[in-house]
């Protein structure tokens, strides 16, 4: 096949890290993109910072504006995809119009979910998820006294940390007994959880919203289930998400929590990719597969499917993805997290648990090894050379020789070379990051 | 693509290319002005160890800094889209007026050399002293095992 019609459904991180390996190897392929939403691409992960007025409403932006041209991508913004034909290789759009592929990208990431018993038309509740969200509850901010934001996650925390910052009274409401619950463990949210409790922000945990009380269809509280009563003109919900799937509900195209994909990131027809928070991959710490809805991997993943969308023969060889990992990183006043992996095994007797803990100085580590290899950490306070421990994540290496050392501030990269000798060294020397 | 390359079996760890770094990003000219200035200007490079009397070569460090890399972790990690290639010269540069100091760069580089900057409100790292002829780290190695050449005239990694 030597022109090929691309068919790429979303415009963020997943589409833009394809788009990019394209256009790096196939300049003269047909590439049409389509998005539901109509704000030229910018980054979700920045809206909380626009929120908290850290940045502008040009600071969102993730590439430069020309950037579709200079890709020679047909955008088509604002239209939503409703249907996809695998077998008659079309795509068609909420106003009728549609494309044909011979190939399709789907990158349509994951929506907020919001619980059933919260009605989201009433004025102020709202979720964070895209450009549109930000700018209602910046509109609602002024005039607005007190906020509840139920979720704990990243966003949850992030949100609240902007309403915060804008001047508002925020209790967190939060289903497990600890805040970002699924990036640290207790020890650590304890430390952090200070400085939130510092800068006057309100946690409830163990506890969920259990009605929403309103009048003339504005919020005006919340009650939670150990029945106490919160005002609020603001009720931002950041649970957890769902990945985008209606668009192949009528397809066989096979999902779980995601759509499923190999690590060529092709779904069950081969012609047929997905990547992103729609996606479900394989996690190299878990080893399950699961939806890890992350920037990094919906990038990586990105990457990949783009690779394997402009190799033109089937005997070339195709690019692999080595497997998501959940990794985050968060900077709250000033005390920087960062996780990997499992940080909070089920099972602690399977696994060898590193942790040096000082909370007067807002420091915490935990390091998660099974089998000499590290499958989860936490790091809160010290982050220096934490990517030189991802890499020993990744790469599934050995880590006796220096298990009585990662733990340590000085830890570093000439540890790996040490043991790891001159392949890694040469790794080095050319730049090779993975 | 020009890099720079340390040759271990050169490397005295004597810290003059840190010193060096740390001054030629500092905005003044001078070591004795430099260290007045509160924090300390930060180096983004690094002399490490890479093995002691334990270990068969014995003492031994490096000088370790930004790669470049070909596939760069750190762009794909960044949020803001401000790290990227200058299509120019090559390197990898963040843009400081994108960087929203959230760390994911420092999350995920394998070989540790992205740093937070001095008031922790970006990640800087190195950037082959655009502004000079010569990188500082090189110019200041009294044994000249820092070199900044092309691939095919870098040393060979040692065993
Ligand atoms: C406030 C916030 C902060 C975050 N912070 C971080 C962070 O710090 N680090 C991190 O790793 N991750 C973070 N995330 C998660 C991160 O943003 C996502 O993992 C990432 O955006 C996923 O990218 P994606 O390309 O898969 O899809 P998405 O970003 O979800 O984009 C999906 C695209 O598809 C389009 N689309 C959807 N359905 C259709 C359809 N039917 N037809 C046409 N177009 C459609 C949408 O309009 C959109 O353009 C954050 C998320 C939020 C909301």
């Amino acid at each position: 096949m030597t022109f090929m019609k691309i068919v790429i459904i979303g415009n963020s991180a997943a589409s833009t890290a394809a788009i990019e390996t394209i256009r790096a190897e196939d300049k003269d392929s047909s590439i049409v993109q389509i998005s539901e939403e109509r704000h030229p691409l910018y980054s979700r992960c920045l809206l909380s910072y626009y929120l908290a007025d850290k940045i502008d409403k040009n600071g969102l932006a993730y590439r430069s504006a020309d950037f579709h041209k200079k890709m020679d991508v047909q955008l088509h913004p604002g239209r939503c995809v409703e249907e996809v034909d695998p077998a008659g290789q079309k795509v068609t759009c909420s106003d009728g119009s549609a494309h044909s592929f011979d190939r399709l990208l789907i990158a349509t990431g994951s929506s907020a979910k919001i619980p059933d018993n919260i009605p989201e038309t009433l004025r102020g509740v709202f979720v964070l998820r895209t450009v549109a969200d930000a700018e209602a509850i910046k509109q609602k901010l002024s005039g607005a006294k007190k906020a509840v934001v139920l979720g704990g996650g990243l966003v949850g925390m992030r949100a609240a940390d902007a309403l915060c910052r804008a001047g508002l009274k925020v209790f967190v409401v939060i289903g497990s007994n600890r805040i970002l619950s699924r990036m640290i463990d207790y020890e650590a949210a304890r430390i952090v959880g200070t400085r939130v409790r510092d800068n006057d922000i309100e946690v409830m945990t163990g506890s969920d919203v259990s009605e929403v009380l309103h009048k003339d269809g504005n919020v005006v509280g919340v009650v939670t289930d150990n029945g106490l009563m919160l005002d609020c003109e603001i009720l931002i919900v950041a649970k957890s998400v769902r990945a985008n799937t209606g668009l192949i509900r009528n397809t066989d195209i096979k999902t779980r929590r995601g759509i499923e994909t190999n690590a060529s990131m092709q779904t069950n027809y081969e012609n047929i990719y997905a990547a992103g928070d729609v996606a479900e991959t394989f996690d190299i710490t878990t080893e399950e597969y699961t939806v890890n809805a992350l920037w990094t991997c919906a990038v990586q993943q990105g990457r990949i499917a783009g690779q394997n969308i402009a190799r033109r023969d089937a005997a070339g060889i195709p690019a692999k993805y080595a497997g998501s990992v959940a990794m985050n990183s968060l900077n709250f006043w000033g005390i920087p997290i960062i996780s990997f992996g499992v940080t909070v095994p089920e099972d602690e007797s399977r696994y060898t648990i590193l942790k040096d803990s000082r909370p007067e100085q807002n420091v915490y580590k935990k390091i998660v090894i099974a089998d000499n290899r590290i499958k989860g950490l936490i790091l809160v306070g010290r982050i220096a050379n934490a990517g030189v421990l991802f890499s020993l994540v990744q790469n599934k290496m050995d880590v006796a020789p220096f298990m009585d050392q990662l733990l340590g501030d000085r830890f570093n990269f000439g540890h790996v070379v040490r043991h790891g000798g001159k392949p890694v060294l040469e790794k080095y020397y050319r730049g090779l990051s993975t | 693509m020009k890099r720079i390359y340390c040759i271990v079996e050169k490397c005295l760890a004597c810290r003059s290319c840190e010193i060096a770094c740390a001054v030629a990003h500092s905005g003044v000219e001078r070591v004795e002005d430099a260290v007045k200035i509160r924090p300390l200007p930060k180096h983004r490079i690094r002399v490490e160890s890479i093995g002691d009397r334990n270990t068969p070569q014995g003492i031994r460090s490096i000088a370790l800094q930004c790669r470049h890399c070909e596939d760069p972790l750190c762009a794909q990690a960044c949020i803001t889209g401000g790290i990227s290639r200058d299509p120019e010269t090559g390197a990898i540069v963040n843009n400081p007026d994108k960087c929203v100091a959230c760390w994911s760069c420092i999350m995920v580089c394998p070989f540790g050399v992205i740093v937070r900057y001095e008031d922790c409100r970006r990640a800087v790292k190195c950037d082959h002293c655009a502004d000079r002829d010569e990188p500082a780290c090189v110019e200041a190695c009294p044994t000249r095992a820092i070199l900044y050449c092309e691939a095919e005239d870098a040393p060979i990694p040692v065993e």
